[in-house]
């Protein structure tokens, strides 16, 4: 598959290096300690300006998910069925990233399932936070 | 309640062609549905002079082209030369039922007196969702990299979770896609009138997105539907029974582009924008007799019908079964055929068929003793519009 390659802005770079590093970071309201992904000019909790990358635990739950089977998407049609799962983490309630599910089958998705983040280098440049079912089952 | 209550009305509807893919350029489509619209309504074209679109593509990866891909204002005006023209406007937050709003709004003004708002769908050669690209820009650069390559994803994680959250089935929503079905065989103008749909056939089709089958997504065709708009003094000088607008409403809320797969959020659309409805026309969901909910992916209707409050939050697929949404049940449900059945023209029809329904004009799937028509024009979350028509004014 040939997985499309983010274009970071202003905004986001702070994730991308950070996943480089691996290390996820998540951007924060340093007045109202609101985590809130994707990132954004703005707290959209308190509108205040003040925001920072800080780092999170990656561990959290499936929040949602999809199995995806239509070939539409050519990058992808390799892969077919795939999980894309959105994740919930523990330290940032509200902040949905979206991801796969690796080293398990598809089937294997299921809402509210406990996952940890894994990186998954994408070219020198990038790498992906991913998740795969927790190790220890918390 | 409203002031404006029941002061302006849909006096006519017109219709397109609708095919599978392009055989005539959409400007084509559009110029049909809008003088079919005139022609309901008794007018002539001079009489027109307020105009209003929503002109987006929603395919991605193909060229904007106005007249063949979209048909904005400035085409339909090219188009027609009004020599009586006063006002227009083409909305972008809230898809065509922004329009729909946005003439109501023109025609309280007393800036224009005949408003025609037509949809106009393109449905391109190829992959609708063409997404060759190397690279993720902007809000994608967090989902396309992990295969969120449309729409129907986006759609389809938010009902995961709805289904497992409330330990749900989505064998259920058969039932949705083959009463829908039927109800388009009582309308000449769907794409899929005529072609049988059973519960078998929904069961057997293939997955697309899961929880998503082929029959829970509309299907992608090239048409127009168009209404003519009017003050409701002026709408009962025309030939046909006017469909009166008690009550609009738009979503309030909108999620930072991106942030996919909120549940929450759809209801939080839903919410807003059905609670504006209420207020302003005085009516509670337990007064509507037929409701139009928007079904461009079956889980819509879902969260329509929790998020205006038909039903409480985890009940929507129980509430369609037993008869229920049938064109003599407790609530007719999307008696036109919805998406599902008529094709991808959006939220428009579904606005039509609510005017059709409280005007009497639905022919054979008229539902009887229609007083109060409530349209849901879009999905909650994205672009929800909301709408209640009555029969006469109060």
């Amino acid at each position: 598959m040939t997985r499309p390659i983010p274009v970071p802005n202003e905004w986001t770079r702070p994730f991308w290096d950070a996943a480089r590093r691996g290390v996820l970071q998540l951007q924060r309201c340093q007045a109202c300690k609101h985590f809130q992904h994707p990132p954004y000019a703005t707290c959209v909790r308190c509108m205040a300006t003040d925001l920072a990358f800080e780092p999170v635990s990656g561990k959290g739950a499936i929040y949602a998910y999809t199995i995806m089977y239509h070939s539409g998407d050519k990058r992808f049609a390799a892969a077919i069925p795939y999980a894309s799962i959105i994740v919930e983490l523990d330290d940032a309630p509200g902040a949905l990233l979206a991801a796969n599910l690796l080293e398990a089958p598809y089937t294997e998705a299921k809402v509210g399932r406990r996952v940890e983040v894994v990186f998954q280098p994408l070219n020198d440049e990038f790498t992906l936070p991913q998740f795969r079912l927790a190790r220890d089952g918390r | 309640m409203w002031e404006h209550r029941c002061k302006v009305a849909v006096s006519g509807v017109g219709f397109s062609r609708v095919t599978r893919s392009a055989e005539v350029p959409l400007a084509a489509h559009a110029l049909e549905a809008v003088k079919g619209a005139v022609a309901d309504s008794g007018l002539a074209m001079s009489d027109i002079d307020g105009l209003a679109t929503y002109p987006e593509l929603p395919a991605t990866g193909h060229a904007v082209v106005d007249g063949v891909t979209i048909v904005s204002v400035n085409c339909m005006m090219a188009m027609l030369k009004l020599p009586n023209l006063s006002w227009h406007v083409q909305v972008e937050t809230v898809n065509i039922g922004g329009a729909v709003q946005q003439a109501v709004n023109a025609l309280l003004a007393g800036v224009c007196r005949y408003a025609v708002v037509w949809r106009a769908m393109h449905n391109p050669k190829g992959t609708y969702q063409n997404l060759p690209g190397t690279y993720a820009h902007g809000a994608s650069q967090f989902t396309a990299p992990y295969g969120f390559g449309g729409p129907g994803q986006g759609m389809a994680v938010a009902y995961t979770r709805w289904l497992e959250r409330h330990g749900q089935r989505r064998e259920k929503m058969a039932t949705l896609a083959v009463t829908q079905r039927r109800h388009s065989h009582k309308n000449p103008h769907a794409y899929f009138c005529g072609q049988p749909l059973t519960r078998e056939d929904y069961l057997n089709s293939r997955m697309v997105a899961y929880p998503f089958c082929l029959y829970d997504c509309d299907i992608p065709v090239q048409g127009a539907v168009a209404i003519v708009l009017t003050a409701a003094d002026r709408g009962r000088d025309l030939r046909p029974r006017p469909a009166y607008i008690a009550g609009y409403g738009q979503r309030l809320a909108f999620e930072v582009a991106g942030r996919i797969g909120s549940l929450s959020s759809y209801m939080e659309g839903g919410k807003s924008s059905s609670r504006l409805t209420w207020e302003r026309s005085g009516f509670a969901p337990k007064d509507v007799d037929v409701a139009q909910i928007y079904d461009g992916f079956s889980a819509s209707v879902i969260y329509g019908l929790e998020s205006y409050g038909f039903c409480k939050e985890g009940e929507a697929l129980d509430f369609i079964q037993d008869g229920r949404i049938e064109l003599d049940g407790e609530l007719p449900l999307n008696t036109f055929g919805g998406s599902l059945s008529t094709g991808r023209i959006h939220g428009l029809w579904h606005i039509i068929e609510g005017a059709l329904q409280a005007s009497g004009r639905a022919g054979e799937r008229q539902v009887k003793d229609v007083h109060v028509s409530f349209v849901g024009a879009s999905a909650p979350i994205v672009q929800g519009t909301t709408f209640i028509f009555v029969d006469e004014p109060y």
